[in-house]
């Protein structure tokens, strides 16, 4: 093994980060939606993204994911500039329900990421199973998409990311259409799933308990045209858990200056 | 704009084809031959007589065949009993291509008018009865509990209520019966039928008048998009999107 | 409904095609309609079973389908090929596509003259005009399916890495496939009109003529056993093209 191939630590001793956006802007159809960002995530960081529609959180997201390429400035991933989509960055829509394939059964839908990779077709059923009893769906395996609730539709597409083995997972708003109960569920779900996985996270929502409750630093986004804001770290333990940790002190004076700010950033 | 840019290509190809190679024969034409025995036919009202025939007996045929698809669509879509009884029936006659009940028209009618029209009658009635009675049943229930609130009788709910809730479907299964009804009647017109635009077609053959042929082909082309785009319009000014839901069978 | 209620709503609608024919038998037997144009249904049976049997109408269904499902197919192909060409590519959607929409209210009949002008009243020309006429609806059918690609869909191959040809056969065909099914079951029924119409034209053996000539000759009992023939094919092959559907479009239910 040798531990050049990934810098870990640059010349000045500081961390390099997995991820880099430097001065980006981005105008589409000739209006501006980004401007000037500048940000940086570290290997294993989950970090949320919250704003207000319009502030270009999925923007943000489909550059990293290599789907739209900045006007300027420059995204870099592992210290390579981002020049398209990458088997090591999978991306959870939002749509859940234009992001499966109608026509495949939920085993079928998994089995669309392996074949990407070009995994021989004798060895795609052993590896399809593990990430269904991973999600929770391995009693559904013939199912389609037709056939299943929102909650578990979302479940088939984290579990065809998961097949990707991806280093980095982009995840727009997948929980936003779910119920209480349903998002609740599928929240504990991705945290343990990242734990054991130790995959880096971006995680755009609009919900802002949510952001604080998955991530380790939350970044809030100004509108017209979308720019950083401002960061919060969040220093909430792990593993969190919904009644204690929302209940916890920092939880509830994040939650606070949160909220207080995107309301001034509304205005 | 692209969309044109086709077309012009290709009528420029053959004009140019035309003029370098002199390809005209007995069944092929220049564009600008075409184009003249279409403004010849044109101007001399042949083309106008034989429109006027052919849509004439396409609206017969769709007034009549849809009329009866109409009556029997209510009945099936308002009572879903009834459309279990004509079930069997529906499904043995409907596979029927309308062509095939040409020669049995031609021995009841004889050639003209009546033939095309019976024909046209025919391929008309079933769209409008499956759009139709779908649209019908389709008909919210609630609304009928209104009627039936408010002391309609079964003519006054289905004029007052059932008519005017199914309208935007109904209004689309009449355009695509509309559509079915022009083809159909040029169909026969073709196969038998001394009348109309589709004889026409056949004539300007048969006597080796090719320019006169593809001049007909065209203007059928132009009837046809011109009745179905205004159709279309129509439609979309007068129900909007409400008709855009399962226009189709 | 109740089980019951269906069950005799069922035994009724048999009772109604029952009391058709019955219908038809006593209009016949008291002459209320001319023996010439309509004929018994003793006497269409008779025909049917007598020209299935011992006649050539077997050799005559069997030219008509043979034609119908060799034109058809052929369209089929074509269509498919050609519609996903064009369907995958939005810029040759945008050029070629208004072309195609201009075309498609033009009834597919009115090739024959154009068939007859180039091939004569022949094989040709029937098989032709079949091909022809047929290929519209799949090929509209097609472009519309693969037009209508999710764009989400079209995100998530791009994500995974696929290539284009991936991407055609994963995502655009499977896609265009409802469509696809749905434009091969309209071309049948126009495959079936231009054979018969064609037949009739170009004096070429099959139903369509045997239906012509026995109107003709005003043996209406073969007329009629002729009729009920073709539309035992439509309601036969659209029977089997719906299984089809609801085989490979199980997912849909």
């Amino acid at each position: 093994m040798s531990a050049a191939v990934i810098p870990l630590q640059k010349a000045g001793g500081k961390p390099e980060p997995l991820i880099a956006f430097r001065r980006v802007d981005l105008d589409l159809g000739g209006r501006p939606i980004l401007r000037g960002i500048d940000l940086e995530i570290a290997r294993g960081e989950f970090v949320c993204v919250v704003g207000p529609s319009g502030c270009g959180k999925t923007t943000l997201l489909r550059l990293l994911g290599g789907l739209l390429a900045p006007t300027g400035g420059e995204v870099s991933y592992a210290g390579g500039p981002v020049a398209g989509p990458s088997a090591n960055v999978a991306i959870v829509f939002q749509d859940y329900g234009k992001a499966l394939l109608p026509w495949r059964n939920v085993a079928g839908n998994v089995s669309l990421a392996l074949e990407a990779a070009g995994v021989p077709r004798g060895e795609r059923e052993a590896r399809i199973a593990p990430l269904l009893r991973k999600v929770g769906l391995d009693a559904h395996a013939e199912r389609f998409p037709g056939q299943l609730s929102g909650g578990m539709q979302q479940r088939v597409q984290i579990a065809r990311c998961l097949a990707q083995e991806p280093t980095l997972l982009l995840m727009d708003e997948p929980f936003g259409a779910l119920d209480a109960m349903t998002r609740q569920a599928l929240q504990d779900e991705v945290l343990r799933i990242v734990q054991a996985s130790r995959m880096t996270v971006l995680f755009v929502t609009h919900d802002l308990e949510e952001a604080i409750y998955l991530g380790d630093r939350v970044i809030a986004l100004r509108p017209h045209p979308g720019r950083v804001a401002a960061t919060f770290e969040v220093d909430l333990a792990r593993p969190r858990e919904q009644l204690a940790t929302r209940e916890a002190p920092q939880f509830l004076r994040l939650r606070r200056a949160l909220y207080d700010f995107i309301e001034s950033a509304e205005r | 704009m692209k969309g044109l840019v086709l077309p012009i290509l290709l009528v420029a190809l053959a004009e140019g084809a035309a003029r370098t190679f002199g390809i005209a024969s007995d069944s092929l034409a220049a564009p600008s031959d075409i184009a003249a025995a279409l403004a010849e036919a044109l101007a001399d009202g042949r083309l106008l007589l034989w429109s006027a025939q052919t849509v004439a007996s396409a609206l017969a045929g769709l007034a009549i065949g849809g009329g009866l698809g109409l009556v029997l669509g209510l009945l099936v879509g308002l009572s879903p009993a009834t459309g279990r009884v004509l079930h069997l029936p529906i499904e043995f006659l409907r596979p029927i291509p309308s062509v095939a009940l040409l020669p049995v028209a031609l021995l009841g009618f004889g050639f003209g008018y009546r033939l095309e029209i019976a024909i046209v009658a025919f391929a008309c009635f079933w769209p409008v009865l499956i759009i139709g009675s779908a649209a019908i049943s389709g008909v919210e229930r609630r609304l009928l509990e209104v009627g039936r609130v408010l002391r309609f009788g079964p003519l006054a709910r289905i004029r007052k209520i059932v008519l005017p809730a199914a309208l935007p479907r109904l209004f689309v299964a009449f355009r695509l019966a509309a559509g079915v009804s022009l083809i159909v009647a040029v169909t026969v017109e073709i196969a038998l039928n001394p009348l109309g635009l589709g004889y026409a077609m056949m004539y300007a053959q048969e006597t080796l008048r090719p320019a006169l042929m593809f001049a007909v082909l065209v203007w059928v082309g132009l009837v046809g998009w011109a009745i179905n785009a205004l159709l279309l319009t129509a439609q979309r000014r007068l129900f909007g999107p409400a008709a855009l839901v399962n226009a189709g069978p | 409904m109740r089980l019951s209620a269906r069950l005799g709503l069922g035994l009724a609608s048999v009772l109604l095609c029952a009391a058709i024919v019955g219908g038809w038998h006593l209009a016949t037997r008291f002459g209320l309609v001319s023996r010439a144009f309509l004929p018994s249904p003793e006497r269409t049976w008779l025909a049917l079973w007598r020209g299935l049997t011992e006649g050539d109408l077997r050799r005559q269904v069997l030219a008509t389908v043979e034609r119908m499902l060799l034109g058809w197919v052929l369209a089929s192909l074509v269509g498919i090929v050609l519609g996903s060409l064009i369907g995958s590519s939005r810029r040759a959607r945008a050029w070629i596509g208004p072309s195609l929409e201009f075309l498609r209210p033009l009834p597919a009949s009115a090739l024959i003259p154009i068939g007859i002008a180039f091939f004569g009243l022949s094989q040709s020309m029937v098989l032709a005009v079949i091909c022809f006429g047929t290929l519209w609806p799949m090929l509209l059918a097609t472009i519309q399916g693969f037009a209508a690609l999710d764009p989400q869909l079209r995100d998530v191959g791009r994500m995974l890495g696929f290539g284009r040809l991936d991407t055609v056969w994963k995502f655009a065909l499977p896609n265009a496939l409802p469509d696809i099914l749905a434009g091969m079951r309209l071309g049948l029924t126009v495959a079936l009109i231009l054979s018969v119409v064609g037949e009739m034209l170009a004096g070429q053996q099959g139903l369509g003529l045997s239906i012509l000539l026995a109107a003709r000759a005003f043996r209406s009992p073969d007329l009629f056993a002729g009729v009920i023939l073709l539309g035992a094919i439509g309601y036969a092959t659209n029977l089997v093209l719906a299984q089809v559907e609801l085989r490979v479009l199980r997912w849909r239910s």
